[in-house]
């Protein structure tokens, strides 16, 4: 019974991943054409810089590659004027994402192998989604 | 038992489905039209233009378009162009559409070969991705909100747009456009006037470094550009435009008809603020961080190019 359960479970996350991922979203600025979104990773970060900038905001954060060695990534965010709209202010924003605060961020990497990436999904230490998912963000 | 649970695990996915397409769908402005608005069928003066008007599929911006708002691009019916305007067309490096040289570009030969060539930003050379102006008519088509601000001696309208915080000058006072202007203007010269119901703009002037649309689509200094704008409801302007440019296109082309709704106060008001965001495009934020830092190296691109 609890086997059953399991296997049920287990199928229904998986169909809903990925059918939450694969809602196609338009590009803005044209950068999502870089990105890789057949092959999202999911890794544990520490935030070095949070920028609540136009047109793009961006996330800058360290990850731990297969090594254990630290890598610089940066995170492509989407237009603060969809953060706004969403209730995610520059205050609200800025204050949950202070260098060195740990996420858990799921991104696009760039398909040139660089450390750069499109942010999918972050979720904080509290287990809450922070920011918009890029499903939600329609730019 | 076991059946119960898959059928429960179906019934599941079902639910979970359908909220995942609504908000999809919401997402994407398909709710903008799916709810019908209460104020669209008010009474309105259709010389009254006044409000912030907007094709995007939220209220502020940053998103795609509205549905039934017309896309981004000019019109994908293209003119066939000069040998000039061909080799301009071929040298513009866009990143929207279908990706270049991929199956899904070869197997929509129905779209516009401008739709089918996008590459990384970092390796394209579109000059808005360096804050550089998007001219006209792409201003138009970007779908972030504007505005028309008409003077009260009627002797001109200033139109606001919210994407890099831009405003061109519109004379109502009879003047025609320049005919060989000195400095081409990144906006043109603009003059209008009403036809009926219709407000009518032509522009002539134009700065040729500007792309007509996201595309990549080019135009010259000789590009004529008409806009007619006509208030269909209290919520809806409708917009179709004419490029005349021998130099690039061998026929005038006519734009799809693109359509702005108004937005409602709550839909632009923010921390308490209601009005446009400024949404300058300043290079210390854009081209030294965003670029530098998170284009240049996806699209394979050493910094500093």
């Amino acid at each position: 019974m609890g086997n059953q359960w399991k296997r049920v479970t287990g199928v229904l996350c998986a169909i809903v991943e990925v059918m939450v991922l694969s809602i196609p979203v338009s590009a803005h600025h044209g950068t999502n054409i870089s990105y890789d979104h057949q092959h999202p990773m999911t890794v544990k970060a520490t935030v070095t810089e949070f920028r609540f900038a136009n047109p793009h905001a961006q996330i800058y954060f360290d990850a731990k590659d297969e090594k254990g060695n630290i890598v610089h990534w940066s995170g492509e965010l989407t237009n603060p004027s969809n953060l706004m709209h969403a209730g995610w202010t520059k205050k609200r924003s800025e204050k949950e994402l202070p260098p060195g605060t740990p996420l858990t961020i799921t991104m696009a990497p760039a398909k040139s192998g660089a450390h750069a990436g499109v942010v999918l999904k972050i979720i904080n230490e509290k287990g809450e989604q922070v920011l918009l998912g890029r499903e939600q963000q329609l730019e | 038992m076991r059946n119960r649970l898959w059928i429960a695990a179906f019934v599941a996915v079902l639910f979970v489905s359908s909220m995942s397409l609504a908000q999809a769908a919401q997402g994407r402005g398909q709710g903008a039209a799916a709810t019908p608005s209460s104020t669209a069928s008010l009474p309105f003066d259709p010389h009254d233009l006044s409000g912030i008007w907007s094709r995007n599929s939220q209220g502020y911006g940053g998103g795609g378009t509205c549905r039934g708002c017309g896309d981004r691009g000019f019109s994908n019916d293209v003119p066939a162009m000069t040998p000039e305007g061909q080799k301009r067309f071929e040298a513009n490096k866009p990143s929207y559409g279908r990706a270049l040289g991929t199956p899904a570009a070869a197997q929509h030969p129905e779209e516009a070969v401008g739709r089918r060539r996008a590459v990384p930003p970092g390796q394209g050379n579109d000059l808005v991705l360096k804050c550089n102006p998007s001219g006209m008519p792409r201003m138009v088509l970007y779908p972030d909100p504007m505005e028309f601000v008409f003077d009260k001696n009627g002797s001109q309208v200033v139109q606001t747009f919210q994407w890099t915080h831009q405003w061109r000058t519109i004379y109502t006072d009879g003047r025609k456009v320049p005919e060989d202007p000195d400095v081409n203007h990144w906006y043109g010269y603009s003059v209008g006037h009403w036809d009926g119901n219709t407000f009518v703009i032509d522009s002539y002037g134009f700065d040729d470094r500007t792309w007509v649309d996201h595309f990549g689509y080019p135009h010259s200094d000789q590009m004529k550009l008409q806009e007619r704008y006509r208030r269909v409801d209290h919520d809806t302007l409708e917009l179709s435009m004419t490029i005349t440019d021998p130099k690039t296109y061998t026929k005038p082309w006519v734009s799809e008809t693109k359509k702005f709704k108004l937005l409602k106060k709550e839909e632009i008001s923010y921390d308490g603020w209601y009005g446009m965001l400024e949404e300058i495009c300043a290079p210390i934020d854009e081209v030294d961080n965003f670029v530098e830092r998170v284009v240049n190296p996806a699209g394979g691109v050493e910094s500093g190019k």
